[in-house]
């Protein structure tokens, strides 16, 4: 379909890619045209045409480094790994030298230790792994409550004012305004994100696992790793060890702020 | 240094009246306004930065003699008409590179404006340099796909063994630490 090059606006420039098919010549020539007359006059989509040509620029100049960079740490790995062998085998050998030369002759033998009856046995153990209701424990995700004025529809401000029920930690209370929100601007991954939040931290599960997906689907690359993890803890409150670990792989991928959090969980999980 | 401004409308007629009236400092103002847009053109449209460079001043020097005698009917339309200067030059450029003629040069207080905006600009890449270094190989790569290589999120997922989501985030996320270092560091005027 044809495409009114009327005048072009932020949203539209946002929406239709048009920063990037600009730096990538793919532009129609009316859509450049259109283009570079709003960013003439547009401090802010200039000041993001700008980074993204000095990103362009920049990534241009670089060699090509995910082989070298590979190779490179494979030639550190080979270089030291005849060393680390040998640290390895040395220490390996001084714990069994040691350990054979002080063992008592009588428990140079496997047999059960002799226990004093008045002496407690110490029972040296590797910590316990976390159980599964630990690791779905859940953290309220931080929440700003700032609002720019002028800028409320009515969906944002019911938003609002349901939220400040969460910053007091009353889950429960939040949950009827978030979710009317939620109904309200569905296409709003911050809303449909809140509202599983809240329902995770009011102990309703299934409710929560809902709102995440529907996060998630939204594809809002603000909410879509948190939406993940979350989604994690929602399954192992339910004990659904295969799917939060699906969930966690998928948070680990997004290499952000929640990737080592992740991780650990995925680590501790049992196999 | 500064971040590109957003002149209001009636700031740039005050420009080209003022222009217009023999005003040296106003022409000044021009030049800060319009050099790095130019220059951006210019890069993205002959792909040559020092052409782009040289353009810059032939570019604002058309405009600042065209502002002198009058010839901007409209006031109002300065940046569209900044914006058409630079699209014509820039196509006769690239119609017959070997036989422009040689333009006047800019007198000396605005080339020097202009060589201000040139040091804003090596200080910007010297800056996303600095910010790239922090990124991960999988991050490179994913910006590398999108905006040299001009692949979608799905393309740059299915070869990375990611998701689409995951591609639109992470290329976000990286996009943003660098203008935010950017805003951080340029800001300091």
């Amino acid at each position: 379909m044809p495409h009114s090059y009327q005048a072009m606006n932020c949203e539209e420039v946002e929406e239709r890619n048009i920063l990037e098919g600009y730096l990538l010549d793919r532009l129609t020539e009316p859509e450049r045209e259109e283009f570079e007359k709003h960013y003439f006059e547009c401090g802010t989509c200039f000041s993001q045409l700008q980074t993204g040509l000095a990103l362009q620029t920049e990534l241009r100049r670089q060699p090509a480094m995910p082989a070298r960079a590979r190779g490179a740490s494979l030639l550190r790995a080979w270089v030291w790994a005849p060393t680390f062998a040998t640290i390895i085998i040395l220490f390996s050998a001084g714990i069994w030298w040691n350990s054979a030369h002080n063992r008592p002759p009588s428990q140079q033998v496997s047999s059960p230790p002799k226990v004093s009856p008045n002496v407690p046995v110490q029972v040296q153990s590797t910590p316990a792994a976390p159980s599964l209701e630990e690791l779905a424990r859940v953290e309220p995700p931080p929440y700003s409550g700032v609002v720019l004025r002028g800028t409320e529809d009515e969906a944002h401000e019911t938003f609002h004012t349901a939220m400040r029920f969460y910053e007091k930690g009353d889950y429960t209370k939040a949950i009827p305004g978030v979710r009317a929100a939620a109904k309200a601007n569905p296409q709003s991954a911050s809303f449909n994100f809140y509202l599983g939040a809240c329902y995770l931290l009011a102990g309703q599960t299934d409710p929560a696992i809902v709102s995440f997906r529907q996060t998630v689907s939204l594809g809002d690359p603000a909410y879509s790793e948190s939406a993940h993890f979350y989604l994690a803890k929602a399954y192992l409150q339910k004990k659904e060890v295969a799917r939060a670990k699906d969930e966690l792989q998928k948070t680990v991928q997004f290499r952000g702020s929640l990737e080592s959090g992740a991780a650990e969980i995925l680590r501790q999980l049992p196999k | 240094m500064s971040l590109p401004s957003a002149t209001n409308a009636g700031e740039l007629r005050n420009l080209a009246v003022r222009i217009r009236q023999g005003d040296a400092s106003a022409e000044t103002e021009l030049v800060h306004e319009f050099s790095h847009r130019v220059f951006v053109m210019g890069v993205v449209r002959t792909h040559d930065r020092e052409a782009a460079r040289e353009l810059v001043q032939d570019v604002l020097m058309a405009v600042i003699g065209a502002l002198r005698k009058g010839q901007l009917q409209d006031a109002d339309k300065l940046a569209a008409f900044v914006h058409g200067t630079a699209r014509n030059l820039i196509n006769n450029q690239l119609r017959s590179a070997s036989q422009r003629p040689p333009m006047e040069p800019l007198p000396e207080d605005l080339a020097q404006a202009c060589r201000a905006e040139q040091l804003e600009d090596a200080e910007r890449m010297r800056l996303v340099h600095q910010a790239m270094e922090g990124f991960g190989q999988e991050d490179r790569k994913i910006l590398l796909m999108t905006l040299v290589e001009g692949h979608k999120p799905g393309e740059i997922a299915a070869a990375l063994g990611l998701t689409s989501e995951v591609v639109r985030t992470r290329k976000t996320r990286a996009v943003k630490k660098v203008a935010d270092l950017i805003r951080k560091k340029m800001s300091r005027t």
